[in-house]
């Protein structure tokens, strides 16, 4: 809201300077955005909460200003000397929207000169940035612009039937506005008709049709209380915004709807010439109650945490304007003026007094003091899996949770539900949820090979959102999902050294798995302790040439709560032997068919005693091997706790091992 | 058997000598399969023991492996001789280390580094911001990013027609639930959980339908705290939120504690520090005030603590928020807050 710094003055003559001015209304909860020096006066941008719309205009400022220096409120007088025609002789107003126009006020004005507004008007609207355009116009923005109260001033005599009927529009009826808007109307729009069709949209702007001109010399002067929500919807579907939409979406004050009228009147009676006719139209449905607020003193200097005399209490809420109803020793029931809705309750007076009295002499001392909280679980496995991702040299990216569509083209990861739709997006390609991260992963990528970043390893620890049939709560699901530059076995290493640093110490189990996501030969299903853990494999070749990736990346996704629910987070301590180790590396041919898992599952069935670890260390395929064979090379280290263990003892282990991996797997020893 | 452990170490020496990157790492190669006490010895060790048939078969087949790794080792060393041919040699690390050879190292030569991944800066924000608020006792809460509409609005004492609601600010999805737009909604699942005294603060992710721009994402990310006990007043807010705010931006900031609205909290305040980026002379940043808001704040409401079922007469608190993108923004003098979401890697490497 902007006003001007003189123009103030004329209610509060208060000898503030400019930065004086801005900082004690910042101060106050008005924040003084910027004040720019415009000829010999200032326009101060000043930020308007939503909670007061009785500071929309200057005198409600000007209000606010007079508490700070402790000085009176000038309101300008409103009384006019009026013609011996009566208003009710010449028109009527029908309202038939109680309910969306609460009250409806109108004056006429007869016999008036149209022309530029006097000199210091057009400076004064030139200040706050309004264009002038002729004196009644002028007159009824002058006034908004003090009082926040919205007028609208019709050509009498371009009135059809010079009559108004408030009502809804008729579907498809039509209306060109002031601005040039052609709106087409439906039925949940307010209008102003005269009694052929609609000469304004209500509280939002007036019809070109019925607008004051050079030739206009009778004023119908429209002063009103529309409903606030049907305003703002309303401009926000006719894509319609004015000062007038403005202040009636945030609520005008009910009784000032006829002061704005007749000071409006006034001022047009005084500078455009004319009569103002006897009387006023007034449909008023508004019922105001009184409110009336007890203050319990001792509950403010408890929650404030400062200690104020009543007597200091009670001479802000006066200098507010709230009426002092009556008073004991440590309470005082005040009455609400009726331009503060806001105020309702106990602590909206406690707030009241709080920043008048300035939240800066409340001092910063408290004794809340140090508490200790125990760990967070989730966010201790978080740590301990960013670090180790971190040393590894994954850089951590965050992408956003809202995706195209095209993510249903790569389901089959976590569900077959269609992703969960927003009904209202920004852009309609841009309505989903997402159901994997791995595709944000991808564009990650992209984004950095096509600018000159070659190798991405990246990956993203946060929420994937899955629907849920029959309407149950969705399950948010955080989930890790790594991309990896380096191949498949490095990224499922990084998998398990998760585990390890975990203390998780099951065996993670690919299944094979399809999708189109995955090269099929090279992704799997990973199960941990009989749970799905999570998808990890090669990018397909579809997507490579979709993204037209220059190197193949391999990601994984996981579900991260699993992670969280099977850590250890605790590490615990085994003495380490002393005694040496011996070592015996193996070369063995197998079938094709034969995994790995298969080999190390059947010598750990064996539960060798000095078995402490089984390395594998070579794959490979030879035409001397022959079609149908691998060859593969381990190697077996043996220790004991207790003593140096001897080469026949292994000897004899390593038969037994031989003997099992034959007779189970039918794999010899290579020669 | 013995055959078997010959062919396992010939296939592992030849592995160790394609790695080794040195003249040193071959040298220690070449001792651990043909020294003294060497692999191959080892084994040899072993042959008298062997019955009289396999004796000489594997007497050769052990002096066979000796020569083939002998050889191996020394084909191994030529690719670091000087004499090689250069022009044959793609690999450029090991010319250099041919003048390791001849004691003329380069000892200016850039180190190896290792790569080592990034926190993304939003992330460490996020750490700092947990770690200040832990020591004053704060624990760390979560919630739900999809809503309903009870705990991001009506318990949060927003009323029914409240501009908020509508859906140019807010996203619904097609679950009847909607996007949250603030994290204020974990206060009112943790005091539902929960009985006081309550220290709790919520980071997460929210969301609202602003077209973006450089100063707009539709997703970003706040936290939310909340302190309620018997007797907290507005000297404990501003206590707590000044502690914060010179552990976070530096003890030579200046605060301005001003009045403001938030449905949720009142007497409600914003608070702005001194602009570092001009020193509060006035800059772009801070729109000429010397001034930048760096969070809200707020007694608790005693609407909210009707619809969380406490006692209002008995427990007071305060309520705070912070956008995590603005303070990461205004730390580092970040214009961009698309920068975030971009993930490239040269601007998180920077953090
Ligand atoms: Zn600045």
């Amino acid at each position: 809201m902007k006003i001007s710094y003189h123009w103030l003055k004329d209610y509060c003559d208060h000898s503030l300077s400019v930065n004086e001015l801005s900082e004690g209304l910042t101060n106050a909860g008005l924040v003084v955005d910027a004040s720019t020096p415009l000829g010999d006066d200032f326009c101060l941008d000043v930020e308007v909460t939503s909670n007061r719309p009785d500071c929309l205009g200057i005198l409600g400022i000007a209000r606010e200003v007079s508490v700070i220096v402790r000085d009176k409120l000038l309101i300008p007088g409103v009384e006019y000397p009026t013609n011996t025609e009566n208003i009710e002789s010449e028109t009527t107003v029908v309202n038939e929207e109680k309910e969306l126009c609460p009250r409806y006020t109108a004056r006429i004005i007869k016999g008036i000169t149209i022309g530029p507004s006097p000199e210091w008007l057009q400076k004064r609207l030139r200040v706050l940035g309004l264009r002038p355009v002729n004196n009644v116009v002028d007159i009824t923005n002058y006034v908004l612009m003090e009082s926040g109260q919205p007028l609208h001033a019709f050509d009498f005599d371009k009135l059809e039937g010079k009559r108004i009927i408030v009502r809804r529009a008729a579907n498809g009826e039509t209306l060109e506005a002031i601005d040039g808007t052609k709106c087409t109307f439906t039925s949940d729009v307010l209008v102003i008709a005269d009694t052929k069709r609609p000469v304004a949209i209500a509280g939002i702007m007036g019809g070109k049709g019925t607008e004051v001109t050079e030739t206009t010399k009778n004023i119908f002067l429209e002063s009103a209380f529309f409903e606030p929500r049907n305003v703002r919807r309303s401009s926000r579907k006719l894509g319609i915004k004015s000062d007038s939409s403005f202040r009636f979406e945030r609520h005008v004050d009910p009784e000032c709807v006829d002061w704005a009228s007749r000071r409006a009147a006034k001022m047009i009676q005084e500078i455009a010439g004319g009569q103002i006719l006897e009387g006023a139209i007034d449909l008023n449905s508004i019922q105001l109650k009184e409110t009336h607020v007890t203050l319990r003193t001792p509950k403010l200097t408890s929650l404030l945490g400062i200690h104020l005399e009543k007597n200091e209490m009670r001479d802000i809420l006066e200098r507010l304007c709230f009426t002092i109803i009556s008073e004991e020793d440590d309470r005082l029931e005040v009455c609400v003026p009726s331009f503060r809705g806001d105020v309702y309750r106990e602590i909206d007076l406690i707030e009241e007094i709080a920043r008048i009295h300035g939240y800066e002499s409340i001092p910063a001392t408290s004794n809340i003091g140090v508490k200790l909280n125990p760990e967070n679980r989730f966010d201790s496995v978080v740590e301990k899996v960013k670090s180790l991702l971190y040393g590894m040299g994954y850089n951590e990216v965050i992408t956003d949770s809202i995706v195209d569509n095209k993510q249903d083209l790569h389901t089959g990861l976590w569900t077959d539900m269609n992703g969960i739709r927003i009904t209202n997006p920004i852009r309609h390609d841009q309505d989903q949820l997402r159901k994997t991260i791995i595709l944000n992963l991808l564009k990650v990528k992209k984004h950095n090979q096509n600018h000159g970043t070659e190798k991405t390893s990246i990956y993203e620890l946060s929420k994937i959102y899955l629907g849920k049939e029959n309407g149950a709560p969705p399950d948010e699901r955080v989930c890790l999902s790594i991309l990896c530059e380096d191949g498949f076995l490095p990224l499922k290493g990084v998998i398990e050294v998760i585990l390890h640093r975990l203390n998780i110490n099951l065996m993670l189990a690919p299944h094979p798995f399809q999708s189109d996501l995955f090269n099929p030969g090279k992704s799997a299903k990973l199960q941990l302790g009989g749970k799905i853990f999570g998808y990890v494999g090669e990018v397909s070749g579809e997507l490579m040439h979709n993204y037209d990736f220059r190197s193949t990346p391999c990601i994984a996704e996981l579900d991260f709560e699993l992670l969280v629910n099977m850590a250890t987070l605790e590490n615990s301590y085994h003495k380490t032997s002393s005694f040496p180790t011996i070592v015996r590396d193996l070369a063995v041919i197998a079938d094709e068919a034969i995994t790995w898992a298969e080999i190390k599952g059947s010598i750990d069935t064996l539960k060798m005693d000095y078995l402490e670890e089984i390395e594998f260390f070579d794959l490979y395929r030879s035409k001397q091997i022959g079609q149908g064979k691998k060859s593969i090379a381990f190697r077996l280290i043996f220790r004991a706790n207790d003593r140096t263990l001897r080469n026949d003892e292994v000897d004899v282990c390593q038969d037994e091992i031989l003997k099992t991996l034959e007779n189970s797997l039918n794999i010899r020893l290579r020669s | 058997m013995m055959q078997e452990r010959l062919v396992a170490l010939r296939s592992r020496a030849k592995d160790d000598l394609a790695k080794a990157k040195t003249l040193n790492e071959i040298e220690y190669v070449r001792v651990h399969y043909l020294g003294r006490k060497g692999a191959i010895k080892e084994i040899m060790k072993a042959i008298p023991s062997l019955p009289p048939e396999e004796k000489s078969m594997m007497g050769k087949m052990a002096n066979q492996l000796k020569l083939e790794i002998s050889d191996e080792v020394e084909g191994a060393k030529k690719r670091f001789s000087p004499s090689s041919d250069s022009s044959t040699d793609k690999t450029p690390r090991l010319k250099n280390n041919a003048q390791d050879a001849k004691g003329s190292f380069d000892l200016s030569l850039p180190g190896k580094r290792q790569p080592y991944g990034h926190i993304h800066p939003i992330t460490q924000t996020i750490n700092e911001i947990k770690s200040i608020f832990s020591k004053l006792g704060f624990a760390v809460e979560y919630g739900p990013e999809l809503e309903q509409e009870y705990y991001n609005f009506d318990a949060l004492n927003v009323p029914p027609d409240h501009p908020s609601r509508e859906d140019f600010d807010t996203f619904y999805l097609d679950n009847k639930l909607l996007l949250r737009s603030q994290t204020s909604t974990v206060q009112i699942r943790t005091m539902k959980k929960r009985r006081p005294p309550i220290r709790m603060i919520a980071p997460g992710k929210v969301y609202r339908p602003d077209t973006v721009d450089a100063r707009h994402a539709s997703m970003f990310h706040q936290i939310e705290g909340l302190l309620v006990d018997e007797g907290v007043s507005f000297q404990d807010l501003k206590y707590a939120l000044t502690s914060f705010s010179k552990i976070y931006f530096g003890q030579d900031i200046k605060m301005r504690f001003r009045p403001s609205f938030f449905p949720f909290t009142e007497p409600s305040a914003e608070v702005d520090i001194s602009c570092s980026i001009c020193n509060a002379k006035g800059c772009r940043v801070c729109s000429h005030s010397g001034w930048v808001e760096v969070l809200g704040a707020g007694m608790v409401d005693p609407n909210v603590f009707e619809a969380v079922g406490y006692d209002a007469e008995k427990y007071t608190g305060f309520a705070f928020g912070m956008g995590v993108e603005r303070l990461t923004m205004l730390r580092y003098g970040i214009d961009d807050i698309r920068l975030f979401f971009e993930n490239d890697l040269r601007f998180l490497s920077q953090f």
